[in-house]
């Protein structure tokens, strides 16, 4: 089960980095990258999630000169976030799931606003609030879709 | 939904803990690295992770390219070989005139082409990756321009690839002047409460120049960072104006950032002027606009 999540988690990585970077898509293609990542979060430890965010995070830093390692950053931070929830949540429901997506994808592009600096972030509204929710909807609708196509879901 | 909260030991313990620390310590670090270095860790993550899938956008830039319209393509040849041929004899007599007056050859910039290619992922809206480097004669700093105009400079220049920043970079600088009226200025970023409304704006310019509506703003060449008689878009109404001793004017960008696909990097010699600017019929500059302040005629060698 463990191997199968991470061949998972290694897919939806290369795919991030075709839809994005090779078809170039940009914001027309989902995060998948924080999607993946989030799912690995429930399945590791805290130290390896902040690792395999870390390792996430520098890859997206080295396509852009704007703020090195503020993703590499952001990502650790999240991998954090995201193992230490099995803490607090034991999630089950698709009420979880969704919420854990959006909230966890919505913090990943706030952190990141935060830690680009001032001089590179666009305004709080456009890009936390406008983008970032819509882009955290978007991601929830994906991720959602990874787990039914993976079969996931059904193994509760 | 066994992924999302199947197996696992709460915790992780101290060690776990101290690890994640690690990772995150690790981020800051990379953060507060300098530039050179930052480029460097970026640069060989591009060249071996991250190449198969640059490859492929170069791959699918390329072939869009070529699938062109054929008929648009014409009609640009047709139009730089009217300017090629109507320039010979100014050329000529240029060099002539250089000739008697004892002075040296101006050499103007070498351009390479390029496929520019966006990263699309966080962080990276205002640069682009570009097949050339080092290898190619690029250096960073070197100018990028595109058929429409100015597009923006080099900002990383590896051994066969480099970055590229446009006119949306908030760094992004160019020493501009309005062909004929002898204004001079420079042009920068302006950014808008959302990213569309981005905007160039003309500053430094004096409060009493009389400048037009729709008047084309072109680099000086003043700097030596952009050859003279690039493009950068119109005159598009007052910015604003501080006291009586200066203005500022909004410019209606030539080159869109989204659109450009394709592009030439100065090699070398970014210093001097840029040749006549093709009248194309995507809103080229027309050929007397590209004068210098001296109005020495269409070919701005300004000699």
């Amino acid at each position: 089960m463990v191997s199968l999540t991470f061949v998972v988690i290694a897919g939806l990585a290369s795919l991030h980095f075709l839809l994005h970077v090779g078809f170039g898509l940009g914001r027309g293609a989902p995060d998948l990258l924080t999607i993946g990542l989030l799912l690995a979060a429930r399945e590791m430890r805290i130290g390896w999630s902040a690792g395999l965010g870390f390792g996430f995070g520098i890859l997206e830093d080295a396509l852009s000169v704007l703020a090195f390692g503020a993703n590499a950053l952001t990502m650790s931070l999240v991998g954090m976030a995201g193992a230490a929830t099995r803490e607090l949540f034991v999630g089950d429901s698709w009420l979880f799931v969704v919420s854990y997506f959006f909230f966890g994808k919505w913090l990943r592009d706030f952190v990141h606003w935060v830690l680009m600096g001032e001089e590179l972030r666009r305004p709080f509204t456009e890009q936390v609030l406008l983008q970032g929710l819509t882009g955290a909807a978007y991601a929830a609708l994906a991720g959602v879709v990874v787990l039914v196509v993976t079969g996931f879901s059904s193994e509760s | 939904m066994a992924v999302l909260g199947g197996d696992f030991e709460i915790g992780g313990g101290r060690r776990q803990v101290v690890l994640a620390g690690v990772f995150v310590l690790a981020g800051i670090a990379i953060a507060t690295l300098g530039e050179a270095t930052q480029q460097r860790i970026a640069g060989m993550l591009r060249g071996s992770v991250l190449r198969p899938f640059v490859a492929m956008q170069e791959g699918l830039a390329q072939q869009r390219t070529r699938a062109g319209s054929v008929d648009q393509l014409r009609v640009r040849v047709d139009s730089l070989a009217a300017i090629v041929t109507t320039q010979s004899v100014l050329v000529e007599e240029n060099e002539t005139l250089r000739r008697l007056l004892t002075l040296s050859e101006r050499l103007g910039p070498d351009f390479r082409s390029a496929t520019a290619l966006r990263p699309g992922t966080s962080g990276s809206e205002s640069i682009f990756l570009l097949d050339v480097g080092t290898d190619d004669g690029v250096h960073v700093g070197a100018p990028i321009i595109s058929p429409e105009g100015l597009v923006g400079k080099v900002q990383d220049a590896g051994a066969s690839s480099s970055v590229g920043i446009d006119w949306t970079h908030p760094d992004f600088r160019a020493s501009a002047m309005i062909p004929g009226a002898d204004v001079y200025g420079i042009v920068e970023n302006r950014r808008g409460a959302f990213r569309e409304e981005d905007r160039l704006v003309l500053t430094g310019t004096a409060y009493n120049e009389v400048v037009l509506d729709g008047s084309d703003v072109v680099t000086s060449g003043l700097g030596g960072v952009y050859p003279r008689g690039i493009p950068i878009g119109t005159i598009d109404g007052v910015a604003d104006s501080q006291g009586t001793w200066r203005k500022s004017y909004w410019l209606r960008p030539r080159v869109l950032p989204g659109s450009i696909t394709h592009v030439l990097v100065a090699a070398a010699g970014a210093g001097g002027d840029a040749m006549s600017w093709p009248d194309d019929e995507d809103g080229g500059l027309e050929p007397d606009a590209v004068r210098d302040s001296s109005g020495s005629g269409p070919d701005g060698n300004g000699s």
